[in-house]
């Protein structure tokens, strides 16, 4: 903590005491050296505030820059990367070790400048006063080389650790808050409670194991520097004693030496933040080392004013990790523009997989999916979205208005193609009855929203964007027959020169559509229109059978009179 | 809008004063007293040979060397070095005390506050971001820790030091003490003036902190959705004006800190300066001895070095007041649901469930149910049907009494839920919720939620009845396959039978599905069913569907629109009524046939 300013208020102290004791000016010295001592000090605060302000600031900028960067990185990282990385573990390594790569950048550069200046300044006054006392005292210094080596390694490990864990805990508590329903409504509060409290019992453990070797580093600068003042006071004394040095040269020597004192411990500090700072920007980089996705990576480079809406797989085989079994295999599949697909098959057999494989949520091989002709990859991303309207089968919704989650993929629609979206999606009336209509705050996931408004919500979402090719990947599961009717009713209007594919189990909403196929285990077994396929009395007809089935047996126990 | 409603839910919280928050954390640091005292008597240790190495070679000087007295030279030395190593051992010790009191302190409030948030309705739930909780027990007690780790017991060390120097100076020379104490008026006003600023930059960067975190979590779980609509720019520019906010609160308290700290050295310059002046008069006076004033310089100096000290302190102390105040606050959060007096634990249940005349609403003035009457006896079949938002999950949401109705009551067996005692209550419902979550970890926990009570067989056979064996023997490591964050690796309907099937291992007296095979395939759905019929003998069901297939084998059918139950009875006596249950029932089958 030494600058200018710092050394220049002892030294006018010295002079003063001096003056004041034997000088022949010393009632002008009165005022002087007190007036000269507050400017230096003024002098110094005015330094210090830009110092500590450019300083600090700039590892707030940093932070600021850092932070940014990951978070963009973030957006364009392909979807496996969230499906394998824990949402609480990035968000620990966003704000912990974020944290942590700061204090190394601001307090760590500040106490590095600090202690050299320091260090630079008390050296060079010793060496004047004795260079071989000053060479002695200097003996037990490079045992900070040793230190470093031997236990920085060992620091940072268990740095790593540390945040590591409380990347784990900060997972658990994620989960759990946002698991809070099950957890409730199957009473595990207490089990995870116990988890908790094993988790941070363990964390303390870490973070307990890191002192054991951190705490080390402090008293070893605080043992070095008395270690070099003892061989000052045995070498200078005998020195001294032998009347090669005098005893007010020793007395000076010790006030430098002692001035080192401080730069040695801040040493100390600096060991320990770059050693946890690293680590942390160990993390912190591994975020940053995932490649993006392939979509951001290459851009597409076709011109394309207006997306038709022709979709066509060719041979299409896909899985999910190169050792995972094959997902989809060879399809083959040519959805011509403005016509309808349905998409039918039994759970896990690849209707979600083969659908987001269109807005390169995970990237298809190359060579098997073509839009108007143009493979998918050569199409800018932008563009391909944008034709893309996708209502999932898991629905997303943001914590903000009904309006902010319609208008989320289209910003500058108007507030009439917001109302005929929801219109369309049958939402109106449910809004009209909320007190802030479309001003409702739907809140975290949208769980002021039953099943069937999510849905709708999102089908809205979709339609505002007004796109060539819509996708509802089983989008009316929670909506009432009532309801779907209504809305594919409307819907046929809507997509009037539009393609749509319709994943659904009720066979009456895929019905009507041009071509269905059925998926069985990631391959087409089946397709054709809903006439053909009956007359194949395959899979097809088969579920038919079984959805018509229970009204057989209704129309049974109809006739057969009252039920048990 | 939501920033506005978060910065307004936080603001509500009030303040706190120093004092109160002070002596809330001491609290937790009560139980590891005994730790505490060793750590400060480790601390008087240390400061001890601290000050004794200076003293030593004062001694060394004055005596030996100025009397060329080289044995007392070499005792001199070995008493110094004694002094360097017991200090080394001291100090090391002291921190790992300090260290230690206060991971066991934190954990203790960590733990306290995960348990709270336990116990928590989800009407909190509803208004607080997941985020924005995490910030609370992983963030800001973060924060806290970093008061021990600091050393802010040094604290004690410094005031100590400042009242020895100061009391020190009084008996030198009162007049030139007193000149010195000249600055501390208006230091103690520098003070408070930082402190009221810095304390609400660290508030106001602790909410932005947690607006972050909010944004975050909801950002990196929404991912899919955000690429799906291309939207990664505007969503990462949200993101950077959060992160600007949060830079500028710190930006704004680096300023104060650095208006602050360097002040404290123009005041000790001016305390020497005024001394230096006072002084001099007096030597010419010759009121005083020069050597006085010379000591009085080096006091001032060693008066300003604890205050310097407490002056960068003072800064993580505020920091950390922040925080606390946030989580008390957390902590001081009344669960709403009164658990009564007298809890009810019924032995065995019978399974009858009663509504009567219930009307529950999530916000105030807006009734989503409305005077529901119904009867379930035990063992009986009801299907819950009704068009979306009729208010459906809400019935099954006040019969677990996630929320308590407005008016009227829900009787289990006779006795009104809020008689019971929730966890019991709880423990008599399967429920599949509507909103399928499942954790990361493996399927098998997932299924028994690591509940010890689960058995292994119980879980397999929970899988077997509802199907979902079929795709977990596919799965290489069956019962052990990972599941990610949420099933994210799963398809819908799989998520959909893994959650299913929790609610049949652990084999409760009413099962209640809120479509529960919505996204299950029909051939699936009617093996569930089968196996249902069996499952359900002797248990009372509530069943919702939207499929009617799937409530063929109910008793009896209650339809409910707006929040109001419009019809009830057997699927004859509705189809024979004509009414909204018939309808439903063609609209499904009119396009088959
Ligand atoms: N992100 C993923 N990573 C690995 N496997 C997945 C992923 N998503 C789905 N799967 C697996 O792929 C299969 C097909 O899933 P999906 O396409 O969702 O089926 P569905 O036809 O029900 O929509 C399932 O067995 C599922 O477990
Ligand atoms: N947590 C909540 N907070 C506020 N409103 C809610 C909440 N949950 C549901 N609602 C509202 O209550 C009504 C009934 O919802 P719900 O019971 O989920 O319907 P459903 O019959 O489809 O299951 C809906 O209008 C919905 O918007
Ligand atoms: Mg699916
Ligand atoms: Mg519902």
């Amino acid at each position: 903590m030494t600058d200018v300013g710092g050394l220049a208020i002892p030294w006018l102290t010295k002079d003063a005491l001096d003056t004041f004791l034997a000088g022949p000016e010393r009632a002008a010295a009165l005022w002087k050296y007190p007036a000269l001592i507050v400017l230096a000090a003024g002098v110094q605060v005015i330094f210090r505030y830009f110092w500590r302000t450019h300083l600090f600031g700039f590892s707030r900028h940093i932070e600021w820059d850092f932070r940014n960067a990951i978070v963009a990185h973030l957006q364009r990282l392909p979807l496996r990367y969230f499906t394998h990385t824990k949402t609480g573990d990035l968000m620990s390594r966003l704000t912990n070790d974020m944290v942590s790569f700061r204090e190394m950048l601001g307090m760590g550069v500040m106490a590095v400048i600090d202690a050299a200046f320091t260090i630079a300044t008390s050296l060079l006054l010793m060496v004047v006063i004795d260079p071989w006392l000053t060479l002695w005292s200097l003996l037990p210094l490079p045992s900070i080389t040793i230190l470093v080596l031997l236990i920085g390694n060992r620091i940072f490990d268990r740095y790593r650790d540390v945040q590591r864990h409380l990347s784990t805990l900060s997972t658990f508590v994620q989960e759990n808050l946002a698991g809070i329903r099950v957890v409730q409504a199957y009473v595990q509060e207490e089990n995870q409670q116990r988890h908790f409290d094993d988790l941070s019992r363990e964390y303390q453990a870490l973070n307990l194991d890191l002192v054991k070797h951190w705490g080390y580093v402090t008293p070893v600068m605080t043992v070095l520097s008395g270690l070099a003042a003892t061989i000052v006071l045995w070498l200078g004394g005998r020195k001294v004693a032998m009347g090669t040095m005098s005893l007010g040269e020793l007395v000076g020597f010790y006030g430098y030496l002692g001035m080192l004192t401080w730069p040695m411990l801040a040493i100390g500090y600096v060991i320990n933040l770059y050693q946890r700072g690293s680590a942390a920007l160990v993390r912190l980089l591994e975020i940053l080392d995932t490649p993006v996705a392939a979509g951001y990576q290459v851009p597409g480079t076709a011109r394309v004013s207006k997306v038709c809406g022709e979709i066509e797989l060719r041979n299409l085989s896909f899985r999910y990790t190169p050792d995972a079994p094959l997902t989809l295999q060879g399809i083959t599949l040519t959805i011509p523009a403005g016509t309808w697909c349905g998409i039918v098959g039994e759970t896990g057999s690849g209707k979600t997989t083969l659908v987001s494989l269109l807005p390169r949520l995970y990237e298809p091989p190359p060579g098997t999916i073509f839009i108007d002709g143009i493979e998918l990859c050569e199409l800018p991303l932008q563009t391909l979205k944008q034709a893309i309207g996708f209502v999932s089968q898991d629905i997303f919704l943001f914590s903000e208005t009904i309006r902010d989650n319609i208008l989320f993929g289209n910003g500058g629609a108007t507030s009439e193609d917001l109302e005929t979206a929801a219109d369309l999606a049958q939402l109106t009336s449910s809004i009209q009855e909320f007190t802030h209509q479309f001003d409702t705050l739907l809140g975290e996931r949208g769980v002021r929203l039953s099943g069937g408004q999510k849905q709708r919500t999102a089908l809205a979402r979709a339609i505002v964007k007004n796109p060539p090719i819509l996708i509802l990947d089983d989008a009316f599961s929670s909506v009432d027959i009532e309801t779907e009717e209504r809305i594919l009713e409307q819907l046929k209007g809507f997509m009037r020169g539009r393609t749509a594919i319709l994943i659904s189990h009720r066979i009456s909403t895929v019905m009507e559509a041009d071509q269905i196929v059925y998926l069985k285990d990631g391959r087409i077994v089946e397709r054709g229109s809903h006439e053909e396929l009956l007359a194949l009395r395959g899979y097809y007809y088969r579920l038919y059978r079984r959805q018509l089935l229970t009204r057989e047996l209704d129309a049974l126990s109809d006739n057969g009179g009252a039920r048990a | 809008m939501k920033d506005a409603q978060a910065h307004q839910d936080e603001e509500l919280l009030g303040k706190a004063y120093d004092g109160q928050l002070i002596r809330q954390l001491l609290r937790y640091v009560a139980p590891y007293r005994l730790w505490v005292v060793a750590s400060l008597l480790l601390l008087f240790l240390t400061t001890g040979m601290q000050l004794l190495g200076p003293y030593i070679t004062k001694v060394a000087i004055d005596t030996y060397i100025a009397a060329r007295d080289l044995h007392g030279l070499n005792v001199a030395v070995v008493a110094y070095l004694i002094t360097v190593l017991v200090g080394f051992v001291s100090q090391y010790a002291q921190s790992y005390t300090m260290q230690y009191t206060g991971q066991r302190a934190m954990h203790d409030l960590r733990t306290q506050l995960f348990t709270h948030l336990q116990r928590q309705d989800l009407a909190f739930f509803d208004k607080n971001p997941v985020g924005r909780l995490m910030t609370r027990v992983i963030n800001d007690i973060e924060t806290l820790n970093e008061l021990f780790g600091s050393g802010v017991i040094a604290l004690l060390g410094d005031l100590l030091t400042l009242v020895g120097v100061a009391v020190a100076m009084l008996a030198l020379d009162w007049r030139l003490a007193l000149i010195s104490f000249v600055t501390f008026p208006f230091m103690l006003r520098a003070t408070t003036a930082y402190r009221k600023r810095a304390r609400d930059t660290y508030r106001d960067s602790r909410r932005i902190l947690a607006r972050m975190n909010a944004y975050l979590q909801e950002s990196i779980s929404g991912m899919a959705t955000v690429q799906t609509f291309g939207q990664e720019a505007r969503h990462f520019n949200r993101f950077k004006e959060i992160n600007t906010q949060h830079r500028d609160a710190l930006l704004k308290s680096i300023q104060y800190n650095a208006v602050f700290f360097p002040s404290i050295e123009l005041f000790s310059a001016i305390s020497v300066g005024l001394v230096l002046w006072a002084g001099g008069v007096m030597i010419l006076d010759e009121r005083v001895l020069p050597g006085v004033v010379v000591a009085f310089v080096q006091y001032v100096h060693r008066l300003f070095t604890p205050i310097r000290d407490l002056a960068e302190k003072y800064n993580i102390l505020q920091a950390a007041m922040a925080s606390s105040e946030r989580v008390f606050k957390l902590l001081d959060v009344q669960e709403s649901l009164v658990e009564p007096a007298t809890p009810t634990h019924p032995v065995r249940l019978r399974g009858e469930i009663e509504f009567k005349d219930v009307w529950l609403s999530y916000t105030a003035g807006e009734p989503v149910l409305r005077e529901i009457s119904f009867r379930v006896a035990p063992g009986e079949k009801v299907a819950l049907v009704g068009a979306t938002g009729a208010g459906k999950t809400s019935i099954i949401s006040a019969l677990c009494r996630f929320y308590d109705v407005e008016r009227g009551s829900i009787r289990i067996d006779g006795i009104d839920v809020r008689e019971w005692d929730k966890r019991t209550l709880r423990q008599q419902l399967g429920l599949v919720l509507q909103d399928v979550f499942l954790f990361s970890g493996d399927i098998a926990r997932n299924i028994s939620l690591g509940d010890p009570a689960v058995a292994e067989e119980r879980i397999a056979e929970a899988a077997r009845r509802v199907h979902a064996h079929d795709f977990i023997e596919r799965l290489p490591e069956g019962f052990r396959a990972v599941v990610e964050e949420r099933g994210s690796t799963l398809s819908q309907g799989e998520r959909q039978l893994l959650s299913f099937a929790r609610a049949l291992a652990f084999d409760r007296p009413i099962l209640i599905l809120d479509e529960a095979t919505s996204s299950v395939d029909t051939a699936t759905e009617l093996l569930i069913q089968d196996a249902l019929k069996t499952l359900l003998l002797g248990r009372t069901a509530l069943i919702i569907a939207h499929r009617l297939s799937t409530i063929q084998f109910v008793d009896r059918i209650i339809v409910l629109h707006k929040g109001r139950i419009r019809e009830e009875g057997t699927h004859q006596e509705l189809l024979a009524h004509g009414g909204i249950y018939s309808r439903l029932y063609e609209l499904q089958y009119q396009p088959l046939a």
